[in-house]
């Protein structure tokens, strides 16, 4: 008898799942419109307008294609797609960091599109540079933007120190760190965590100092700045756990005087700290005699997922490269448009603040590419934190760290 | 009283009955479990097996589009994850103990600490009883967030309150430095897993009948006998459930650790569960990452297998 | 006498208040963060009591009224179906393996307990694929399976303690009496159980609904996720905002503990009457 009921119940149960799901996944294409699935991970309300305007843009500028977007948190959105691929259950566009494309292009995620119709020679060459391997083009770039040097300018007068600009090296920098880091506050921070928002902001250091993500040993200068200056107590030593909103949230408090991190913080300033007087410059460079810092580009690549019909996709793609219709979107976004002319508009070039990050986005480099970038990413970043913890020598880490980077290619 | 020989008398005539229903009984109890049994091996078992057998293959970021290129190489990847100078397996392995073994000493601790208070009964006790279970109902991301923000180094509470009790003088980095990032997970485990200990706990107490405290303290023992020698005896099966099961949940504990500290500072807090993630999620090592899971489940078993074989005993004495 | 039992239990109160007060600390601070500004949280030292009391963090969330309680129906809807499955599985399945003897009992609870033994973000993949082949990814009905697979084996272990405590004389009495195996175990059983069930499934619910993982990654349909991935909105990938974080926090238990506090009087009584000896 009870049997019975329970068996009901469950049947009930189930039937009234599949209607929900049945719901749930009523169709929303229109009737003869194919579909273009977009993926991202943005959440902020700039972001997602900025989307939806461009996606709004697209459905209106022709009849064949209707585009919607999908969002999943950025926290998540790498192990996702790993699943999808393994799954088939994949969109047609994935917006995604530039720095993780290679991985995924390796995964077969990506298709090729060289053969669409899009004017490769108008992007910024390193962008460009991570939406391809071997050759073929896998997507275009979305947005690019880069980490540059933030400074209190009410926490420079109090202490009398002239601000930074383009021709602060290594050593002035230091120098101002020491003179402002007093009273609780301390001259310099950035994010030192264990991730690859780590690596993305210390990664800049060695190369500046002369070394690249194979060849940690010419840039063992930038062990040594590190560590002497968090020794010193003017470079904070909570870098290590600090994420860029971590460094920034400080910046606004004003617990430290400097921050090195990107445009797309200046929203968030506006909003929470609308007093605070600041400017960016570049970082400072290595000595008198060499040219601007070298930093490290971030911004996302959208790509194209490696389906039979790929022409919505593509379409989508011709329809971004257009350069009115990228610009608008970036100052809707907050952040550069990944073309060399497009960057130049006098929108950003204006604005003295807008126009430090350009300035700093010449002499930007992509992370990699590297289908191994992850193994790599993790390896420099304990070489970071090994240095920043006193936990070894500059010499011993770079060693280290070297041979760990070694061992993964 | 009456009753009971009565009862003696129907069991004595219907031994044979009896027989007979056992042999069926042992079907039955079979067909009782076999649903749930059926439904595990489908959403569980089948996953072990699938993740199993791609620990035994060379599945990464290169073979994973190219099934042709994705072969059996036996126990390669456990052999590099325990010898290879990149792997932090065995470092994982010791850290995960360390975690384990620390939260479950001071969670069971205080757990039975309040239950035996909350045993009580006085004025107000289900009220802080119930007060206490909230901090288990809260999501453990949230929970880990909270503690990683109590225990920031500058602007967190904890060396707030120690700098105002002048037992530090400057602010500790408790998530920034190898052993006080160890300390800081635990403490959050800890605070997480008290009341599951106390719940469990509270259950054993309630089955001691309040005439054995009376007559202890009648003979004349005093608190500390009665808990050693009365206590915890009679409520070993409810002591062993906890124990086992906490060592099993905490060892493969991983929001909580990914939230706070995402394995650092400097591997110091990675443990196994931790690992295998980044293995497969973020280095796309996918055959890595399935047999450093394997290792962690491995380890789980050997304890298990301890456990079922205690019960074993505890049930052939009932 | 009367004395000193009075006065040990005052210091057993005392005691026990200060390893309360200790306890419930970070709770309170939960609270006090969430009624703090952003930048009121960063100062140092930051204030035991917010100086600005503002219910800015709340009132975003609680406006945005109609996503709250969409995630508190699709956390109910996945709670509640995972809670069915497991209650229905585990109470005959704790039942069998503590009343009876049969050869393969003990391979049976090593079994659940083994299914225990790996992350979730283990099984997750080979789970993902399965759906996926069935077409149940973006439906409830995928995070309600695999968060059952949280509460079997856990209300398995626990209920079968329970169910051992029970006299056997009860069962023999019914055997007696001829009731088959099934009678006795719904008219009898059942009933005597009934608070223990009512641990069981409630322990399942909590787990169901505090599960992120399974809900975030079988559901991409904002419309359709659970309450614990908004969590999201407030740690982003640029930052975390901390107000909203711990507002969120004290957002998504409260139907929990609402429930909790309803239903503590069961609990209560579960836990207390549970298996004193006839």
């Amino acid at each position: 008898m009870k049997a019975k009921k329970l068996a009901a119940l469950a049947l009930g149960l189930g039937t009234a799942c599949m209607t929900v799901a049945g719901l749930g996944m009523a169709a929303s294409a229109e009737e003869g419109k194919k579909e273009v699935v977009i993926w991202d991970y943005f959440e902020t309300d700039a972001q997602k307008q900025m989307m939806q305007t461009l996606i709004d843009g697209f459905n209106e500028s022709q009849d064949e294609f209707t585009a919607s977007h999908t969002y999943v948190p950025f926290a998540d959105y790498e192990k996702q797609l790993t699943l999808g691929i393994a799954s088939g259950q994949l969109p047609d566009l994935v917006i995604l960091d530039g720095c993780g494309m290679a991985s995924f292009i390796q995964l077969g995620l990506f298709g090729d599109i060289s053969d669409a119709d899009i004017n490769w020679d108008e992007y910024i060459a390193g962008p460009l540079e991570s939406t391809m391997m071997d050759g073929k083009h896998y997507g275009i770039p979305f947005a690019t933007n880069c980490t540059a040097l933030y400074y209190n300018k009410d926490l420079f007068d109090a202490a009398g120190v002239a601000y930074p600009d383009e021709n602060t090296t290594w050593d002035d920098f230091r120098e101002m760190a020491k003179a402002l880091t007093k009273d609780g506050v301390f001259g310099f921070g950035n994010a030192a965590t264990n991730t690859d928002e780590g690596t993305f902001q210390c990664l800049q250091w060695l190369y500046t100092a002369g070394g690249s993500y194979t060849d940690i040993e010419s840039g063992v200068d930038a062990y040594t700045l590190m560590q002497e200056m968090i020794e010193e107590g003017s470079w904070t030593k909570e870098c290590v756990n600090w994420t860029q909103s971590d460094v920034n949230n400080n910046f606004m408090a004003g617990n430290i005087a400097m921050q090195q991190n990107g445009p797309w913080q200046i929203p968030g300033i506006e909003a929470n700290a609308p007093d605070l007087n600041y400017g960016v410059t570049v970082l400072p460079k290595r000595n008198a005699d060499a040219g601007q810092a070298t930093s490290i580009l971030g911004g996302e690549n959208m790509g194209v997922v490696n389906k039979e019909d790929m022409s919505g996709a593509k379409a989508f793609l011709q329809y971004y490269d257009q350069t009115d219709v990228m610009v608008e979107a970036m100052k809707l976004y907050g952040s550069y448009p990944p073309k060399t002319e497009a960057a130049k508009d006098s929108y950003w070039t204006d604005d003295p603040i807008q126009k430090a990050f350009l300035t700093q986005i010449e002499t930007s480099i992509p992370r990699g590419p590297s289908a191994l970038w992850p193994s790599y990413s993790s390896a420099i970043q304990t070489g970071f934190q090994e240095v920043m913890t006193s936990a070894k020598t500059p010499e011993q880490a770079a060693a280290d760290t070297q041979a760990a980077v070694d061992a993964i290619g | 009283m009456a009753e009971r020989h009565t009862r003696y008398a129907y069991k004595e005539g219907h031994a044979m009955k009896r027989k007979r229903k056992l042999a069926g009984g042992a079907k039955m109890g079979f067909l009782f479990a076999l649903p749930a049994a059926v439904y595990m091996l489908v959403f569980i078992g089948y996953p072990m097996i699938q993740n199993l057998i791609l620990s035994f293959k060379n599945v990464d970021v290169f073979s994973f589009a190219q099934p042709q290129n994705q072969k059996f190489i036996g126990f390669q990847n456990y052999i590099e994850l325990f010898t290879s100078s990149n792997s932090i397996l065995t470092k994982s392995i010791i850290n995960t103990l360390i975690f384990t073994v620390g939260s479950i000493f001071f969670q069971f601790i205080i757990g039975f600490g309040l239950a035996l208070l909350f045993n009580k009964k006085f004025p107000g006790c289900s009220f802080f009883r119930g007060m206490t279970m909230i901090s288990w109902l809260l999501p453990v991301t949230v929970a880990g967030l909270l503690f990683k923000f109590m225990f920031a180094s500058s602007g967190g509470i904890i060396n707030q309150f120690l700098m105002a009790l002048n037992l530090i003088d400057a602010p500790m980095e408790w998530l920034l430095k190898p052993g006080t990032a160890m300390v800081a997970i635990v403490i959050a485990n800890i605070w997480i897993g008290i009341p599951f200990n106390m719940m469990l706990l509270i259950t054993g107490l309630t089955t001691i009948p309040a005439d054995i405290y009376e007559s202890c303290s009648l003979d004349g023992a005093n608190k500390v006998q009665t808990l050693f020698k009365i206590t915890i005896p009679m409520i070993k099966p409810a002591i062993m459930s906890v124990l086992t099961l906490g060592f099993v949940y905490t060892f493969k504990v991983f929001d909580l650790v990914w939230v706070m500290t995402k394995g650092g500072p400097i591997n110091s807090t990675e443990l196994v569960s931790t690992y295998a993630y980044r293995l497969s999620f973020e280095e796309f090592q996918f055959s890595k990452g399935a047999a450093a899971a394997n290792v962690l489940f491995l380890i789980l078993l050997v304890v298990g297998i301890f456990y079922i074989k205690l019960i074993n005993e505890e049930e052939e004495s009932m | 006498m009367g004395k000193k039992e009075k006065r040990s239990n005052l210091i057993s109160f005392i005691f026990g208040a200060i390893v309360f007060i200790i306890f419930i600390f970070p709770l309170y601070w939960m609270v006090v963060t969430s009624l703090k500004t952003q930048v009121e949280i960063f100062e140092i030292p930051t204030p035991l009591w917010p100086r600005n009391l503002t219910l800015e963090a709340f009132k975003a969330q609680l406006s945005a009224s109609s996503d709250t309680l969409r995630g508190f129906k699709n956390s109910a809807i996945i709670a509640i179906g995972a809670t069915l499955i497991s209650t229905v599985l585990a109470i005959p399945a704790s039942y069998g393996l503590a009343r009876f003897r049969f050869k393969a009992k003990k391979a049976l609870i090593l079994f659940f307990l083994i299914t225990q033994m790996l992350p979730s973000t283990l099984v997750l993949t080979s789970l993902y694929i399965m759906f996926s082949k069935v077409g149940i990814l973006n439906t409830y009905l995928a995070p309600i399976l695999a968060d059952a697979t949280l509460g079997i084996p856990f209300s398995i272990i626990i209920l079968r303690t329970y169910f051992l405590s029970i006299p056997k004389e009860l069962d023999e009495a019914a055997a007696i009496d001829g009731c088959s195996y099934w009678k006795s175990f719904f008219m009898i059983m059942l009933p005597i159980a009934k608070p223990g069930v009512i641990v069981a499934a409630v322990f399942s619910f909590v787990y169901a609904w505090g599960d992120l993982i399974y809900g975030i990654t079988f559901i991409t349909d904002p419309n359709m996720r659970p309450i614990t991935s908004s969590i999201y909105n407030y740690v982003q990938q640029y930052q975390t905002l901390w107000n909203s974080t711990m507002a969120f926090g004290i957002i998504a238990i409260s139907p929990v503990v609402l429930i909790f506090i309803f239903m503590q009087k069961y609990i209560v009584s579960g836990l207390t009457n549970g298996a004193v000896k006839a």
